[in-house]
């Protein structure tokens, strides 16, 4: 892969992927530690033909998003976990109209407006169900400056594959961590992007919402002579409301399993040092960072010690992980909140013993906090 | 941590753009073909909150983004607030640099670090010329007193980080803190 060195920060390299990526349009409302996102992005956008507006809130900045991805732009909004709340109700209408759109999210200590300035990793369920109903979300968790850049790039692809929004996590320490990334070229992105399907039959035969039992919606964009319906009530093929039975239940069975039965397109995950660890460590995002720094030390004192790192969180690599804690038995998750990829860990693994290393006072968890836990229970 | 890895730490309040001289450092040893890293930490008020600049050079990877505390080589501190808060983070021994009229250190501080007085904010107000080139003053102590990048690479990437007319107040500016520094350290 043609790639490129760059030295930048987190927040920033959001915003040039989703610009490489395709994007034409950004709506949303600054937000500390998102709000470089938002900077960024309103400077290129305009050079390359495309639109950033500010909204008058958080609310309005995911509407005119849902608009634009209707039209049919590749489109971003970015803020942080409180953010995420005001968006959560179009979240949820994204979700059912099958809008397909990417939401960068740079964590910060909540809940509320919590601590607007420090790192944290609380908005990880938040992620898997922002809006209420069932649905299934997507969401990508970039762990190093590189993948700020390669999983925004990757969510634009998902979120036009699957016709829904694609959450990226970010956190505030590696939005705004400033050093080198090596990423791929304009040119590797371009070529990796797949426009979303659209229908080219006669208008009249056009139905988006009807489609196989583990396929996303069709949206044509908007203004091209395809007509549908647009809501967030349970709808038929033409997007018309509907409370028939049947159609009801299909259509959020659909929802589920459009992602479900393709968890291996989304699947994604690190492993650092795993070959021959007897101590497996659970990290994603900044704390990944922290956790390698443990691993190298803790291995030059002769601890084989080894990184599982979830890249797409949601839904998360289950089997992968359940395939090395059963054999590994000492195995310490280690994240900015109290548990809340814990307990999925040990769902996938069907283990109740899986250790916890919690930190929520704003703070990084360093290095040594982690080796001390390690030696402390193995 | 690595034999060739060089931990700074620049403390001062919010506002005095104490970032930048922190990019400035990461980019450059780059440029070298090493790591460098810059992080910050810093409150929610605007102005006035304690703010703390990590930048980390290294010859290997770097994983961690913040430089870990009991590591840290050398501390530049321009407020009484940050400094307290911070100092702790400096290895015995280790170098802390001090505006003599903003940070006053303790005797047993003296004992434990070796610290040098200097008024970068009032050499960059009156010597300079221009209060907001403290950043580029601090800079120069740093690099001066650390060793840590070629001095023509790293000016390079200070003067492609600013715009060309204040380039040779900027320049100024930088060989102030390095005269500055190597007096304090003769």
């Amino acid at each position: 892969m043609a790639t490129r060195e760059v030295i930048s920060t987190g927040n920033e390299l959001a915003a040039i992927a989703a610009v490489d990526a395709g994007c034409k349009f950004f709506g949303g409302y600054p937000l500390t530690p998102s709000s470089e996102v938002m900077h960024v992005i309103s400077d290129l956008l305009p050079k390359k033909g495309g639109v950033a507006i500010q909204m008058e809130d958080e609310i309005a900045g995911i509407c005119c998003v849902i608009g634009a991805a209707m039209a049919g732009d590749r489109a971003l909004t970015a803020t942080s976990g409180p953010g995420v709340s005001l968006k959560a109700e179009n979240l949820g209408l994204a979700q059912m109209a099958e809008v397909p759109l990417v939401l960068v999210n740079v964590m910060r200590g909540g809940p509320s407006t919590g601590l607007p300035t420090r790192v944290s990793q609380g908005d990880v369920l938040q992620a898997k169900n922002p809006s209420h109903g069932d649905y299934k979300s997507i969401t990508l968790a970039a762990g190093s400056l590189a993948e700020c850049y390669t999983e925004t790039v990757r969510a634009f692809n998902l979120a036009d594959r699957f016709m829904q929004p694609v959450i990226v996590l970010l956190d505030e320490t590696i939005g705004h961590m400033h050093g080198k990334a090596v990423i791929p070229t304009v040119e590797e992105v371009e070529a990796g992007i797949v426009p979303r399907k659209s229908f080219d039959g006669p208008a009249e035969e056009y139905f988006p919402y009807e489609c196989g039992p583990t396929e996303p919606a069709v949206l044509n964009q908007m203004f091209t002579g395809y007509r549908y319906h647009f809501t967030g009530l349970h709808h038929d093929k033409n997007g018309f409301p509907t409370e028939e039975i049947e159609t009801c239940r299909k259509l959020i069975q659909r929802l589920e399993d459009k992602v479900a039965m393709h968890e291996d397109e989304l699947e994604s995950y690190e492993e650092f040092m795993m070959d021959d660890a007897d101590v497996m460590l659970v990290a994603y995002g900044s704390v990944s960072l922290a956790a390698k720094e443990t691993i190298r030390n803790l291995r030059a004192e002769g601890i084989k010690a080894g990184l599982f790192r979830p890249i797409t969180l949601w839904p998360s690599p289950a089997k992968k992980m359940k395939e090395y804690t059963d054999k590994i038995k000492n195995v310490l998750v280690v994240e900015l909140n109290i548990g809340q990829y814990h307990s999925e860990v040990q769902r996938a693994t069907a283990r109740l013993d899986i250790d916890g290393l919690f930190k929520v006072n704003g703070r990084a968890i360093s290095p040594q906090e982690i080796a001390s836990k390690v030696k402390e229970l193995y | 941590m690595s034999d060739s890895k060089v931990l700074m730490r620049f403390t001062g309040v919010g506002g005095q753009g104490v970032l930048l001289a922190g990019e400035i450092f990461a980019a450059a040893k780059i440029k070298t073909g090493g790591e460098g890293l810059k992080t910050a930490t810093y409150t929610s008020q605007v102005r006035g909150g304690p703010t703390v600049v990590d930048i980390q050079l290294d010859d290997e990877e770097i994983y961690y983004p913040y430089a870990v505390d009991g590591d840290v080589d050398f501390m530049l501190s321009v407020a009484q607030m940050s400094y307290v808060l911070f100092k702790d983070g400096v290895k015995p021994g280790g170098t802390i640099v001090v505006d003599p009229n903003l940070v006053h250190p303790t005797a047993e501080d003296r004992k434990k670090w070796r610290i040098h007085e200097i008024p970068i904010i009032t050499i960059a107000k009156e010597e300079v010329g221009n209060v907001i080139t403290q950043s580029v003053v601090a800079l120069a102590i740093a690099n001066t007193m650390m060793n840590a990048i070629d001095k023509k690479v790293l000016v390079d990437t200070m003067l492609s980080k600013v715009p060309a007319k204040v380039h040779e107040v900027n320049i100024k500016a930088y060989d102030l803190g390095e005269e500055y520094a190597k007096k304090a350290m003769a």
